[in-house]
């Protein structure tokens, strides 16, 4: 069995890309656009492999493409070159969709928490469950609770999402991913928005989902000491290309431009 | 590096790659994707994830949001457009000697034209344009991604119950619509000769009215009583979702692309009446033949 959860090739994103799929469309009709010739590069070269149940942070300055990355991954946008591999099976650029990712179990966590305005906590949950039929009813129901009471978002199971605030709607969000069993998360800015108390309790909610589960983790964020908490590898988008992973203290103490500006303020407090 | 293009084309036939052109000329206008969304929203009803109990509670709402909520304007409208049709017909048509053809006008104008193109157009301007708004709130917040993301198909999830919802809607409210123009319009009037003492002048009795219009009714009408709301209702989902799935990720963009759905709606609601109309004359003439 192949050991790997996820292999980036070559991957090249523009502007163009970004826009995203239109579901609007049929799936293959995006692929026949003409590129701009003023379209500008976003992500140039990257390459990247993650191991199953592996964790890695990707940092970098803002508006570096760390949130396209992550687009790109689950399918909503659509690079303009390079090969994605899936648990090792390559997936063609034609059927690069958010909906043939799903199927490979990969779930990903929007910064926003992208809950479904409508639907009640519970039923945001259930939403995925009810749709793949995991389960009976009752299964399903057990499932629910779990993810509630892993978030500890229970209380609050009635509620829609604008009755929540940022944190307690990213709270569900991973509550709604976590339900899916996912092989591969993709977290955006999992801790942005959370209070300190919340901070300290999703971390060990993210290492038990490596560690217990296997799930392999990819996590988009500004917070670099949840590199160091986690104890997993972390790598840079910069200047559109993305750096190799290394641990935390490595680029502590490395000598290069990326360490220098990113890791300035934490080196001075020590 | 590999680049994203599209290769197999030169392997096609020549008649092949003629067929792959037009195809790709019509999907690549509006019109064709559009044909195109919908085709998808229906084929979605057959969906490995299809579950009758979630669907119909989804289409169940999408029939109450499109059409009981806008009965009482709907209820309205009908009733004071009835009247105006039944006095304005009554009168007009008496003093030119044409009592005879009270009830064919009554059905043309009611029931066969203005009656199905006022109702979409009010289903147009309200349900569509909620259609649009919402479904466009979702795709700007992400929450359309989201819904891809889980493996929610967002076409079955979304626009496949406003379609069939909204269809259905479309062909209960014209329905109505067309039920209250005469039967509200007539009560209307009764109550308006009441009061006037007649000063109108007007001779209406229900069973005049009723049977005119039984006997003005054709076979012709009462397909198209059931084809004409169904294409209109098919136009204004499709057309509501095609432009809320379409909008750029810009907040702004939301009132643009509504604004776009209702005036789109209407134009296409009156090209596809102009075509429906296009078999009455096929009717028309197949009558005049006979007479030959």
């Amino acid at each position: 069995m192949n050991n790997e959860a996820l292999r980036i090739e070559d991957l090249h994103l523009s502007f163009q890309g970004l826009a995203g799929t239109k579901f609007s469309m049929p799936r293959s009709l995006s692929f026949f656009d003409k590129t701009r010739d003023n379209d500008r590069e976003i992500i140039s070269g990257a390459n990247l492999v993650l191991q199953r149940g592996e964790t890695l942070c990707i940092g970098g300055p803002s508006g570096q493409g760390k949130s396209a990355l992550l687009r790109v991954i689950a399918g909503i946008a659509r690079p303009s070159a390079g090969k994605l591999y899936y648990f090792g099976e390559h997936i063609p650029p034609e059927r690069q969709t958010a909906l043939e990712i799903a199927k490979r179990q990969v779930g990903l966590v929007f910064q926003n928490g992208a809950l479904i305005s409508n639907l009640r906590v519970r039923d945001n949950i259930a939403l995925p469950l009810r749709y793949h039929k995991k389960g009976t009813a009752q299964e399903i129901e057990e499932k629910i609770n779990m993810a509630m009471d892993l978030m500890r978002v229970r209380d609050f199971a009635n509620f829609f999402p604008h009755q929540l605030s940022v944190g307690m709607q990213k709270r569900v969000a991973i509550a709604r991913s976590w339900a899916m069993d996912p092989e591969l998360l993709l977290m955006d800015e999992p801790t942005a928005g959370l209070d300190n108390y919340n901070r300290r309790n999703l971390l060990p909610l993210i290492d038990n989902m490596r560690t217990l589960f296997k799930t392999s983790i990819i996590i988009i964020t500004h917070d670099l000491m949840i590199a160091k908490e986690l104890g997993c590898n972390l790598c840079f988008l910069y200047q559109k290309k993305l750096t190799e992973p290394h641990p935390f203290d490595y680029w502590l103490h490395a000598n290069n431009d990326i360490s220098k500006e990113l890791f300035r303020d934490l080196r001075t407090s020590g | 590096m590999e680049q994203y293009t599209n290769n197999d084309i030169t392997k096609l036939t020549v008649l092949g790659r003629f067929f792959h052109k037009m195809g790709m000329f019509l999907l690549q206008r509006t019109i064709g994707q559009q044909v195109a969304l919908f085709c998808r929203a229906i084929s979605s009803i057959f969906s490995a994830s299809r579950s009758f109990k979630t669907d119909s509670k989804n289409i169940i709402l999408q029939t109450f949001f499109t059409g009981v909520e806008i009965f009482p304007v709907l209820f309205v409208v009908a009733t004071l457009f009835g009247t105006i049709v039944i006095v304005e017909i009554m009168t007009m048509m008496g003093k030119m000697g044409f009592s005879d053809v009270v009830g064919n006008l009554m059905v043309v104008v009611i029931i066969r034209e203005l009656g199905p193109i006022l109702t979409a157009f009010l289903i147009a301007g309200r349900s569509g344009s909620s259609l649009t708004t919402y479904v466009g709130s979702m795709v700007i917040d992400s929450e359309v991604d989201a819904l891809a993301t889980m493996g929610v198909d967002p076409i079955r999830y979304l626009v496949m119950p406003g379609l069939i919802g909204g269809t259905i809607a479309t062909f209960i409210m014209t329905i109505i619509f067309s039920g209250s123009a005469i039967g509200a319009g007539y009560l209307v009037i009764k109550g308006l000769t009441a009061i006037t003492g007649n000063a109108l002048n007007l001779q209406l009795t229900w069973d005049y009215l009723s049977t005119e219009i039984l006997k003005a009714l054709s076979m012709t009408d009462f397909i198209f009583i059931v084809i004409k709301p169904i294409v209109f209702g098919c136009i204004i989902t499709t057309n509501a979702c095609y432009q809320a799935m379409n909008i750029p990720r810009d907040i702004r963009q939301v009132p643009k692309a509504t604004g776009k759905s209702v005036i789109k709606s209407f134009f296409y609601i009156v090209c596809a009446d102009v075509i429906l109309s296009l078999f009455y004359f096929l009717d028309y003439f197949n009558e005049i033949s006979k007479i030959i």
